[in-house]
């Protein structure tokens, strides 16, 4: 396709070729003496060449304008653009002395238009879109016809009263054409201008959406005046204004149906492309594509086609294909709309230039431009009055004020004028010349004054507030209670309506159109939750851990559910600007060997790096240095123990299998605790943590991650995966081979039997670290990888806070109970509990019954004892807790009076 | 209609029209629905004020209403005797409440007793468990059920009782936008 595409898109633009001395193009064309080649080589490459320097030149117009802030708040950028477009223009004419690089008809429809049209309705809001179907639908239809009708007619009374030239020589006719052509609202224009005004979204779906829904009666409108103008009015006979009239019914209906087609061809193709991800992205923007050329083609609307094509398919496609297929989807999407957009607009300023198309006259212009403002006001102003007999919400005067004010035309209008054909339009110059001025008037004179209009008006602006829980919830419960009270009264409503198509979708499409996995998974109310946590979850790394109040951070959770997300973590991240998402090996990681590799390299040298200060640390902690002054020091070894935490969250999903490991060694453990460490200055018995108990949960914990990393390498499907470092063999080589790409623990299970000494070499491991630390004993919760470095600042901030962590590792080696007192007291009472070395531990936690099975693993895995006892304080905060009292580091603490809010 | 006056006597139309937000026509015309559901059971002549209850299986069994989550609920909330059988004037009542000319309290009120299965003047967390399962389709597990009420009662109870006071409720629906507004249905 591509061969075939470039050439049409340089022709337009190319023109004059070699002759051109535009600046940038201009360095390649090379002197012709004794230098053919080159010269050869650039007519190669003109066209290509052409479109690739304007779009440079488009975005590093882009960047100026951004750069300053005032500018752009206060000017929309389409507005710079065609200025731009026009500066740039006459620099073409001066140069050229004829005018070049202009918008023309072909390149707008074929290449620059889809984009933006495939993103809108990709990208649109579908509920609110539905919801106001009817007012859309009426403002498209009913509006665009009557502007056209009383603009063309009101046109031609001015003509007929003498106010304009006797030069424009036009008929009845011939003005109904140019209505048509001048009074739909422009797609491009209205996004522009309105995506910054950020009105609230009913006023904005109604407008953007008539705009986009008008492109069919657009479409018929001119092609019918077009072929009647041909024919000559004398000709057109009566069965042609039906067939007119049919015709509107055949473009739009016909042209949604092509859309929906594809959506289904599209929404069907992804739910197999399990094995080939990379092509994913490719196919919606190929199907979307082929689904406008296709309506093109048979003459339908095509802008109708892509949208319905766009909303069609989302539903369906988001679930099916891949986290990151969904993210290059959503940028490619944007950046090529904002390409074509930022393209449109300055060319069209540019094409403003070339007078040799004009011909003007005031009085058709200042017709015009009256006229369209005026029916606009008009027709708005009385449809509503219509609409508000049966809109719910009805939409008030300052709503209408807005939308007659936000009915911008734009290249739409521009490319259809310069495609009417002089030899039947005489008037044609005229019209471009008004058309130009028509289009130069709203989207520069409307488009500065909208927004101090909209301010002025106090328009209810869209309210950006973050969605919950509860909204999720009740919208559903509402849907169906109205859904229900409509039932019994027997009054088939839109609830009724739309009731029934959540049951065929349910029922039929979405097990035909996803994956099985995907349609499992895909539950709203989960879906929102799982958003909510994430994000809390990065705000809460955002303010960079500090806040300790447990009500501000849920853990993302998800038991049962790899790949419920829909949201892009990556995404959130960037968009939240955090900063913690920097490990990219923490994404990548996933399953290949060499990533594995590298993996271990990395950990192997953070490891590396961080010994010196490890040391550091004990001896801060044998001498109980203030916990403060030490957490500050230790944060970055803190975070690496959070990132083992977290991965061990991730391993909830393994929950049944770990937990049983986990109670033996929970067990052994505690027996362990108590017979070893008596001499603890608190005198607390069990507390001592002992290194062998701890590696021997490790073991056991590790070994079934891999079992669990196994099957979940096996599915592609999940949105997000979870991590786990393999930088775990390193340590334990012998021990565990291989942490399993997606590790999900029980949280309560997984419990590191010996808190102290892993605490000790926690910082080093942690960088390396599997081991997941437990945040929350009833709820389970995963981490997504992108998250992890997030998390383990902020859980590392946290640990710092409740107990350095460089006490905690030389308590290993002399008495970590001695630091566990002050710390325990300050964090919370509850430590009281873990005194007490036995069962009671276990009452916060669900896992009590685990700990039986402990005793096993610890006996297998003493022998690796030292290795791991580093490794241990990663991985089981909570158990740790729970098994030795005593050796309890704040850390867990502080963590478990998260768990117990929880 | 040569049969309005058998139906009602004017001074019950009267009175309907005080206690609903509905006119004449849009009484009787819910009368006929409501003696649509039960031809055999609810008289044409409604002048003797027979207090006939349609039980709550004619509701149940309506074929609209077999996959609906909350049509027991509905009925419940709504029927004086709390089975969800209904007599005429609950049936005016459920659609009174859900016209446009309810005030967002009452509607709020009513959306808060449907959420409180237990009827203890809270929204606890086994209501809402309810509710989500409800919602869900038993298509999440009991764990996962739990995370989603919790977070739930976390976002919108503000006094921090593990519970949500209609207070709580109404403070945050009455403040999402667009929840209430369309919270109501065109007869």
């Amino acid at each position: 396709m591509l061969p075939a595409t470039l050439p049409l898109l340089g022709m337009p633009l190319s023109g004059a070729g070699a002759g051109v001395a535009d600046g940038a193009a201009g360095e390649s064309v090379l002197p012709p003496a004794g230098l053919a080649l080159l010269r050869w080589q650039w007519h190669e490459v003109e066209a290509p060449y052409l479109v690739a320097v304007w779009i440079l030149v488009a975005s590093l117009a882009k960047i100026v304008f951004h750069l300053s802030r005032k500018v752009t708040s206060v000017v929309p950028e389409s507005c710079l653009l065609i200025l731009l477009g026009l500066v740039l223009g006459g620099i073409v004419l001066a140069v050229a002395k004829k005018a070049e690089y202009q918008l023309e008809p072909g390149t707008f429809f074929l290449f620059l238009l889809p984009p933006i049209v495939l993103d809108s309705g990709y990208f649109m809001p579908s509920r609110l879109f539905f919801d106001n179907l009817g007012a859309i639908l009426t403002y498209a239809v009913v509006g665009t016809l009557w502007n056209s009708f009383t603009t063309g007619a009101a046109l031609w009374g001015i003509q007929q009263a003498g106010l304009m030239a006797p030069t424009v020589r036009a008929g009845l006719l011939d003005f109904l054409l140019f209505g048509s052509l001048i009074s739909a609202v422009d797609p491009v224009a209205v996004l522009a201008v309105f995506e910054e005004v950020h009105v609230n979204e009913t006023l904005f779906i109604i407008v953007f959406g008539e705009s986009l829904l008008n492109d069919a009666v657009t479409v018929v409108l001119y092609k019918v005046y077009n072929s009647f103008v041909e024919m000559g009015s004398v000709n057109v006979q009566a069965i042609d204004y039906v067939k007119g009239v049919a015709s509107l019914f055949v473009v739009s209906l016909g042209g949604a149906a092509v859309g929906l087609v594809f959506a289904f061809l599209l929404a069907l193709t992804t739910r197999f492309t399990k094995r080939v991800r990379i092509i994913e992205p490719l196919l919606v923007f190929l199907l979307a594509y082929a689904a406008y050329l296709t309506a093109e083609m048979a003459s339908l609307s095509a802008i109708l086609a892509v949208t319905m094509c766009g909303v069609g398919c989302k539903k369906y496609v988001e679930a099916n294909i891949s986290h990151k297929s969904r993210t290059a989807v959503k940028y490619t999407m944007k950046t090529l709309a904002s390409c074509a957009e930022t393209v449109i607009f300055m060319l069209l300023g540019i094409s403003a230039v070339d007078s040799s198309k004009w011909a003007w006259d005031t009085g058709l212009v200042l017709g015009t431009l009256f006229f369209i403002l005026l029916f606009r006001a008009l027709g708005v102003v009385l449809q509503t009055w219509v609409l508000n007999q049966f809109r719910l919400v009805p939409l008030d005067k300052i709503d209408q004020v807005v939308m007659s004010y936000g009915g911008l035309r734009g290249a739409v209008a521009f490319a259809l004028v310069i495609l009417l054909d002089k030899t039947k339009v005489p008037a044609k110059d005229y019209f471009v010349a008004t058309t130009i001025v028509v289009v130069f008037f709203t989207v520069i004179v409307q488009g500065l004054t909208i927004k101090p209009l909209v301010k002025w008006l106090k328009v209810k602006r869209s309210d950006h507030h973050k969605p919950t829980l509860n909204q999720e919830l009740h919208e559903h419960t509402f849907d169906h209670i109205l859904a229900a009270v409509e039932d019994v009264v027997g009054h088939h409503g839109y609830h009724y309506w739309r009731d029934r198509w959540e049951q065929f979708d349910k029922k039929y499409l979405s097990q035909l159109l996803m994956r099985r996995s995907a349609y499992r998974i895909r539950d709203q109310i989960w879906d929102v939750y799982y958003k909510l946590n994430i994000r809390d979850a990065i705000s809460f790394v955002d303010q960079g851990g500090h806040v300790l109040s447990s009500s501000g951070l849920t853990l993302p959770s998800m038991p049962s559910r790899n790949s419920a997300a829909e949201t892009s973590v990556t995404n959130l991240l960037r968009e939240s600007g955090s900063g913690a998402c920097l490990d990219l090996q923490v994404i990548d990681t996933v399953r290949s060997g060499k990533d594995r590799e590298d993996a271990i390299m990395h950990h192997l040298l953070s490891g590396g790096l961080y010994k010196p200060r490890r040391r550091y640390k004990a001896s801060c902690s044998r001498h109980f240095i203030s916990e403060d002054a030490q957490a500050r020091q230790d944060k970055e070894v803190f975070q690496q123990n959070m990132k083992r935490r977290l991965e061990s969250f991730k391993s909830t999903k393994h929950n049944v299998c770990l937990s049983k490991s986990k109670l033996r060694l929970r067990k052994a453990g505690r027996k362990k605790d108590g017979s070893a460490d008596k001499d603890t200055p608190n005198g607390k018995p069990h507390r001592a943590s002992n290194l062998p108990d701890t590696a021997a949960v490790i073991l056991a914990v590790e070994s079934e991650e891999e079992s669990d990393s196994s099957e979940t390498e096996k599915e592609d499907d999940e949105g997000i995966v979870f991590v786990a470092r393999a930088t775990n063999e390193v340590f334990r080589e012998h021990k565990v081979p291989g942490n399993g790409s997606m590790e999900v623990c029980p949280s309560p299970r997984i419990i590191p039997p010996s808190p102290t000494c892993a605490e000790k070499e926690l910082p080093w491991k942690s960088g390396q670290g599997d081991l997941a630390v437990y945040v929350s004993s009833e709820t389970t919760k995963i981490v997504p990888v992108d998250m992890q470095t997030g998390w383990n600042q902020s859980i590392s901030s946290l640990e710092s806070l409740a107990s350095p962590p460089c006490a905690q590792a030389a308590l290993r080696a002399a008495h970590p109970l001695a630091c566990a007192p002050p710390r325990g007291d300050e964090l919370r009472d509850p430590l009281a509990a873990l005194v007490t070395p036995s069962p009671e531990p276990h009452a916060g936690f669900t896992f009590a019954p685990s700990l039986a099975k402990a005793g096993r693993s610890r006996s297998e895995s003493s022998a690796d004892a030292p290795e791991q006892q580093e490794l241990q304080p990663l991985m089981a905060p909570e158990d740790r807790g729970c098994l030795s009292p005593g050796t309890a580091n704040a850390r867990w603490l502080i963590q478990f009076n998260r768990a117990g809010r929880l | 209609m040569g049969n309005k006056q058998t139906v009602f006597t004017p001074e019950q139309l009267d009175a309907y029209q005080d206690c609903t937000f509905f006119t004449r026509k849009e009484i009787l015309r819910l009368f006929y629905r409501f003696q649509d559901l039960a031809p055999q059971l609810v008289p044409l002549d409604y002048t003797s004020n027979p207090g006939v209850k349609v039980p709550y299986e004619v509701i149940s069994s309506m074929p609209e209403l077999k996959d609906n989550p909350f049509r027991e609920r509905i009925a419940q909330v709504f029927s004086q005797d709390g089975d969800g059988n209904m007599t005429l004037d609950d049936f005016l009542d459920m659609f009174s409440v859900m016209s446009e000319m309810a005030p967002r309290d009452l509607k709020a009120y009513y959306a808060f007793k449907i959420y409180d299965f237990n009827n203890d003047d809270y929204i606890c967390p086994s209501d809402l468990e309810k509710t989500v399962t409800k919602l869900t389709r038993g298509e999440l597990t009991p764990e996962e059920v739990g995370l989603v009420c919790e977070k739930v009662i976390n976002e919108a109870d503000v006094d921090n009782d593990g519970k949500l006071s209609l207070d709580d409720f109404q403070n945050m629906i009455l403040h999402a936008p667009d929840f209430l507004s369309t919270f109501h249905i065109r007869i």
